[in-house]
């Protein structure tokens, strides 16, 4: 019986941005978000005191995924975010506090929010086109000729993560590990596109993070058991293999609509059983090594098969599939009848393994992108943490082949880009206020609220209590040891800036960040020699950074444009 | 519960509704977060999505909303301004019937008796509506407007050709209504892109509104997590799954299509299949899968290279498929399926049944199959060869968050459905004649379905539920005023040029109709006060009115009921009398052609204000006067809302004595804003606002039933059981 309540008139509110309650959450939201980020940021610990897992983490994805918010203001923020995420892996965080910073500070001023959002989408609109031109100061073109860039980048990801409890040590193996797994997914003789492989993440917990490796091909897991049915595998040039997607468990495919009437007497199973031993005597005919099956495979056939030394592996799953047809070159096979011989495929060897306490059947291809990371560490949540970082590592090197440049991390690219645009208005304000009819004035303010929620981004890089500054040539980010003594000696007190691209030996002023200082122009077109020389630069993804740039603005955009909010309580 | 249904309550009611969507309003306006119990958070600043997803639970409220959505069903547009408008016609009225209420209205009569007489009053000012929603607009359209209304084609040549920048300006001015400020000229600009990119030639568009329209869900993917920025058209179709077997292939690339499994079945539906022995399971079996393998061979013979499906293809196939070197995408929905059957003029592929010998006709050729990866998902993209002038292209909307996708998606799929509208009809010169004509039709239509309702049924239930028995009522009554009006309609245009008062002659024509088509006695009498009642304002005695009133309201809802379906059987002949008799009559005077715009930014407004106080002016009558000048002033209420926020020059007052100082002098008009709006829109708004209105003063009462809706439900569940 359909029941059909009368629908409750909805809740309506006006301004939803005024109220005390949303700011006191975003404020709540903002400094989760905010003390979590950069290498020293503290992590957070999320469980449902109902039992359910712990996981320790100070990861964007991880954090909003596991979150739960109910005021829908925070709900399209923190799904902005996560949709941001799944697109990019990497700067979650930082498009998460520029969002909330430019909703907090654009409030503070209380200017109307048409000019606002006119006036921010200009201001994003020159940092963007300032990022992709060729005199930006904070971004280093890709040099593919040694990887030294590129371990950078992956290191500077790994170190990002302090959940993963790495020492440097580890930090170190861990980024090279990366960036092995992620060459060996780039094809060796490419023609004009680039498809890349992939890389299998294969878990070993409990073992130490050091013991982790590459190994090209795949590594199928199998049981003891299943271990010592495989008898010794004689050695041979290459291994036969076919790889079916077809169940070979012997039970009946679809009959269609009508009815199927079977006379007493006649035994299906029989007949079915009696296909299948017909298909593996044409795989014995065929001398077949390897039977890899998505499904199951019935017991007959495997002790058939294992009879004719061969070695039937079975339910590898839907998302093993792929790997597999591309490791082995074969086509995955539907047909339990006559199959073609082009079907079949091979690999050039064969082992079992033993990593930690688990067996492993290791192919190994005669030439393919497909790697397995074999990833270790201590304990499940430190490994959890790890194969996201891992995730995101090679998720950020595919988009560097795509787009070959980096920018400068530590908060430099922040505090740069803020300077570079507090210049820019001082200097030339007509081209924006020509066509929006909007004052000096409101575009000055707009423009301190703009540069400063960049600038505290990078400042939440630091968590111990320093002192941040910036430095008045580069525009880059520094911070100092807390506690520090008067404000005399700073090239003593600074070693390096945040990305460690310049030292505190050259002749700089410097200047704390929160300070009002006069506009200036920072040094635009990296000079080529400081950045060869310099080995161990932190470094951020460039698509992911510009695409969380242009989001967060976005998204402030849009919160800040609301004026209404209709809840549905049915 | 009973509550007066008065104009003043709707005015509580559209003043509410009108504060929420007044924010949105115009290029200034800003956005609406909507969550729905499912946890989906919507932006909006669409007005009828803001009004559904309030859930109004004041009647007279829902009834507004009903017709909004009436309103939007037909145009696809304007639900904002009807709601503004609508608040302003009832605050105009209010202020003048407040005064006309202490003129007339003699301190001791009693309260009760003062409501009912308000109603009759009410009921008078909604025929003077009607009057001038059917006379007087189409004749200040079609004679002052028209001379300023541009096209938006090119005028140099006889041929109607579209003008790109003019369909820029249209579809800007659109999209400031309608998306967030920051993105208004983004997407206006990638819908324009997309409209120039799908067309193959000038005469198609049509073809290609409709397309788009009909496939609009089919012709764009929506990507989240990225920056709108980000958004583009791509050139061909992009379906939303991935293959289950690709085979790259270039050159000559053929597809089929089929909606059955290719692998035959072991029984169809309604047959049996008998197994006798385990030998002829073995053959069948071996029978299906050579059948199988001779079909694929066969299809990879005709040079096909990707196999479209509508179902589930077993692994058999789909092995075979691979090792044909075919491609496969599987599941596809019933629209994909048209919309590629009509884009490429391809019928799907039958099996054969005995050889496969002869050629396969039902494949198409193509460009290239490729798969698309958007982040990360794949789907399939497909370079169509278009038959018609429909050349495909998809749209990839990418936005942060869901909401804003489907927003964006909603104002384009919108902004088709208004320039549909806009070129509708090619051939129509008159477009008054013709929504004329469908008007009447669909009050034929309604009235035939009416009646087709067998009479007892319908008093049952108006006893059963008094509720449901006065909006019945009311609706039979709007019904019969409007057909009533209608009939002379066609006289009385004409009759205005030549400034005679004709309606002065509607009773003496009416009551001799109806008592040659009336059937029963008993009805004919009902019949008669009831169009006695009707014709009243007509004569301009309101004394006399106020008698007649009150022995309306002693008669019983259950009588009312038959007397009106009495009424309105008669009614119906009048009016179809009078249709053949004015068929020929002057349908020259008022004409709105496709393709007519005007400068956005409250021209049509300011236009339609000045004319009307102008006619205003010249008229005789004081009640059609009255009407003129109320209407002519709430139009200004949305150039009020427009201009708000703007100061110094450009300021409501400023642009008032501006634009009327132009017309008087046939100067160009003055706007801040560049950008067109279709007329036929506005026109189409004004009178779904004036019969909202209408509809909304003829309530006098509105009954509030205590009983759960669900009731109703579970006896039509117990039905269909």
């Amino acid at each position: 019986m359909s029941r059909l309540e009368a629908k409750k008139p909805s809740f309506c509110k006006s301004e939803p941005l005024t109220s005390e309650r949303v700011r006191a959450t975003l404020c709540v939201l903002k400094g989760i978000l905010t003390s979590s980020y950069g290498p020293s940021g503290r992590l957070k610990q999320l469980h449902n005191g109902l039992g359910g897992c712990v996981c320790t983490t100070s990861q964007s994805s991880a954090l909003l995924a596991n979150l739960s918010v109910t005021h829908p203001i925070l709900k399209i923020l923190t799904t902005s975010m996560q949709n941001h995420v799944s697109c990019f892996s990497d700067c979650g965080l930082f498009t998460a506090i520029l969002c909330c910073n430019l909703i907090e500070n654009v409030q503070r001023i209380g200017l109307m929010p048409t000019t606002v959002i006119k006036l921010n989408k200009h201001l994003l609109s020159l940092c963007t086109s300032y990022l992709q031109s060729e005199f930006c100061g904070c971004r280093i073109l890709v040099d593919f000729s040694s990887t030294q860039t590129l371990l950078c980048l992956v290191r500077s990801i790994v170190t990002s993560k302090p959940a993963c409890m790495l020492t440097r040590q580890e930090i170190d193996h861990i980024s090279a590990l990366i960036l092995r797994a992620f060459l060996l997914t780039i094809p060796e003789n490419t023609k004009d596109c680039l498809i890349l492989g992939k890389s299998i993440i294969v878990p070993l917990k409990g073992q130490r993070v050091t013991d982790s490796t590459v190994l090209p091909g795949i590594l199928l897991e199998i049981s003891e058991v299943q271990l010592m049915k495989i008898l010794p595998i004689k050695k041979s040039d290459t291994f036969k293999v076919a790889l079916f997607c077809a169940s070979l468990s012997g039970d009946l495919s679809d009959t269609g609509e009508g009815t199927v009437v079977v006379s007493s007497g006649v035994s299906l199973e029989n007949a079915v059983l009696d296909q299948l031993l017909n298909l593996g005597r044409q795989l014995v005919s065929d001398h077949i090594d390897l039977v890899i099956c998505q499904k199951v495979v019935h017991p007959s056939l495997k002790q058939f098969l294992s009879m004719h030394r061969m070695i039937a592996i079975d339910r590898v799953g839907a998302a093993l599939m792929e790997p597999l047809s591309k490791v082995t070159g074969t086509q995955p096979i539907g047909s339990l009848g006559s199959i073609s011989p082009s079907s079949y495929g091979s690999v050039k060897d064969l082992c079992t393994e033993k990593f930690g306490f688990k067996h492993f059947l290791h192919l190994i291809p005669n030439e393919a992108t497909i790697c397995s990371l074999l990833l270790c560490n201590r304990n499940d949540t430190a490994w959890d943490e790890l194969k996201l970082t891992c995730q995101t590592a090679l998720h950020v090197l595919q988009l560097t082949i795509k787009e070959p440049s980096v920018l400068l991390g530590g908060g430099c690219t922040e505090t740069h880009l803020a300077a570079y645009i507090r210049h820019k208005i001082c200097n030339e304000p007509e081209s924006i206020l020509q066509d929006d009819g909007c004052t000096q004035t409101e575009l000055q303010l707009l423009t301190e609220a703009f540069c400063s929620a960049l600038e505290s981004v990078a400042g939440s890089l630091e968590h111990d209590g320093g002192e941040i500054l910036t430095d008045m040539k580069y525009g880059h980010f520094w911070s100092a040891q807390p506690e520090s003594p008067s404000v005399v000696d700073w090239p003593d007190l600074l070693s390096r800036c945040g990305c460690g691209l310049y030292t505190s030996q050259e002749e700089l002023r410097w200047s704390f960040l929160k300070s009002t200082r006069h506009p200036f122009a920072p040094q635009t077109c990296l000079p080529h020699e400081a950045v060869g020389s310099a080995n161990n630069l932190t470094l951020d993804c460039f698509t992911a950074k510009l695409s969380g740039l242009q989001v967060a603005v976005e998204t402030a955009n849009l919160i800040l444009d609301l004026s209404y909010i209709i809840e549905d309580k049915n | 519960m009973a509550a007066a249904g008065s104009a003043k309550v709707a005015l509580r009611v559209a003043e509410v509704l009108e504060t929420i969507v007044s924010c949105c309003v115009g290029p200034e306006g800003r956005q609406v977060l909507c969550t729905k119990p499912t946890g989906e958070v919507l932006i909006s600043r669409d007005g009828g999505c803001l009004l559904e997803a309030l859930h109004l639970e004041h009647p007279i409220a829902r009834m507004m909303v009903a017709c909004v959505s009436s309103h939007l069903r037909k145009t696809g547009d304007g639900a904002k301004t009807f709601i503004i408008f609508l608040c302003h016609l009832l605050r105009g009225l209010h202020a003048v019937t407040d005064k006309e209420q202490d003129s007339l209205i003699s301190k001791n009569i009693q309260t009760h008796r003062r409501h009912w007489k308000n109603c009759c009053q009410w009921k008078f000012i909604s025929q003077a509506l009607l009057k001038f929603q059917t006379q007087v607009l189409d004749y200040i359209m079609g004679h002052y407007l028209s001379k300023h209304f541009l096209s938006i084609f090119s005028s140099s040549t006889k041929e109607r050709t579209l003008c790109r920048s003019s369909l820029e300006l249209l579809l800007e001015a659109y999209f400031c209504g309608r998306v967030g400020r920051n993105n208004q000229n983004f997407i206006s600009q990638l819908m324009c892109d997309y409209f120039f990119k799908c067309m193959a030639c000038e005469s198609g568009c049509e073809e290609v509104f409709e397309l788009v329209d009909d496939y609009f869900i089919e012709l764009n993917v929506g990507v989240t997590g990225l920056p709108v920025s980000d958004s583009r058209i791509i050139a061909g179709l992009v379906l939303h799954r991935d293959f289950s077997v690709y085979c790259p292939a270039d050159g000559d690339i053929r597809i089929v299509i089929v909606t059955e499994t290719i692998q035959p079945p072991f029984s169809t539906s309604g047959s049996e299949f008998i197994l006798n022995s385990e030998a002829q399971f073995r053959t069948s079996q071996f029978w299906i899968m050579e059948r199988t393998k001779a079909i694929m061979k066969h299809l990879q013979s005709q040079n096909v290279k990707l196999l479209l499906s509508s179902v589930k293809q077993p692994d058999l196939v789909i092995y075979y498929a691979g090792l044909n070197g075919i491609s496969v995408v599987e599941c596809l929905s019933s629209e994909e399926v048209s919309l590629i059957q009509r884009v490429v003029g391809l019928s799907p592929f039958v099996l054969p049944h005995t050889s496969l010998r002869y050629e396969i006709c039902n494949t198409a050729l193509m460009n290239f199959c490729k798969p698309l990866i958007l982040r990360s998902k794949r789907y399939v993209h497909l370079g169509l060869i278009g038959t018609c002038s429909f050349i495909p292209h998809c749209i990839v909307l990418c936005a942060p968050v869901q909401g804003l996708v489907e927003q964006h998606k909603s104002a384009l799929h919108g902004a088709f459905k208004m320039l549909r509208q806009l070129f509708k009809d090619l051939d129509l010169n008159y477009m008054l004649q013709a929504s004329d004509q469908n008007y009447a039709s669909s009050l034929l239509t309604y009235k035939n379905s009416r009646e087709s309702t067998p009479l007892p049924e319908i008093v049952n239930g108006s006893m059963q539920s008094p509720y449901q028995g006065t909006v019945v009522e009311n609706k039979g009554k709007l019904a019969t005023t409007q057909t009533y009006l209608k009939v002379y309609s066609n006289f009385v245009v004409p009759s205005i040029e030549l400034e005679t008062h004709i309606p002065r002659s509607i009773p003496k024509v009416t009551p001799t109709d109806t008592y040659q088509t009336d059937e029963t006695l008993r009805y004919l009498s009902l019949a008669k006060t009831r169009i006695v009642d009707d014709s009243e304002p007509f004569m301009e005695s309101n004394s006399a009115n106020s008698t007649t009133e009150n022995t309306r309201i002693e008669i019983s809802y259950e009588n009312l009921q038959v007397t009106e379906i009495a009424g309105r059987g008669s009614m119906l002949a009048v009016r179809e009398k009078s249709l053949e008799m004015c068929t020929s009559h002057g349908y020259c005077f008022s004409s709105i052609p496709a393709g007519c715009v005007l400068p956005a930014g409250g021209n049509f407004e300011f236009l339609l204000h000045y004319y009307l106080l102008n006619y205003a002016k010249k008229c005789h009558q004081s009640e059609e006067t009255m009407v003129s000048v109320i209407i002519a002033n709430a139009l200004l209420g949305i150039p009020k809302i427009l201009y708000k926020s703007k100061k110094g020059n450009y300021s409501f007052p400023q642009i008032y004595v501006r634009t009327l100082h132009a017309i008087q002098t046939h100067q160009p008009m003055v706007s801040s804003q560049t950008g067109l709006e279709s007329v036929a829109s506005k026109y189409q708004l004004l009178t779904s606002v004036l019969q909202c209105l209408t509809k909304i003063l003829t309530i006098d009462l509105v009954i509030n039933i205590k009983r759960q809706p669900q009731e109703v439900y579970d006896q039509d569940s117990e039905e269909e059981v």
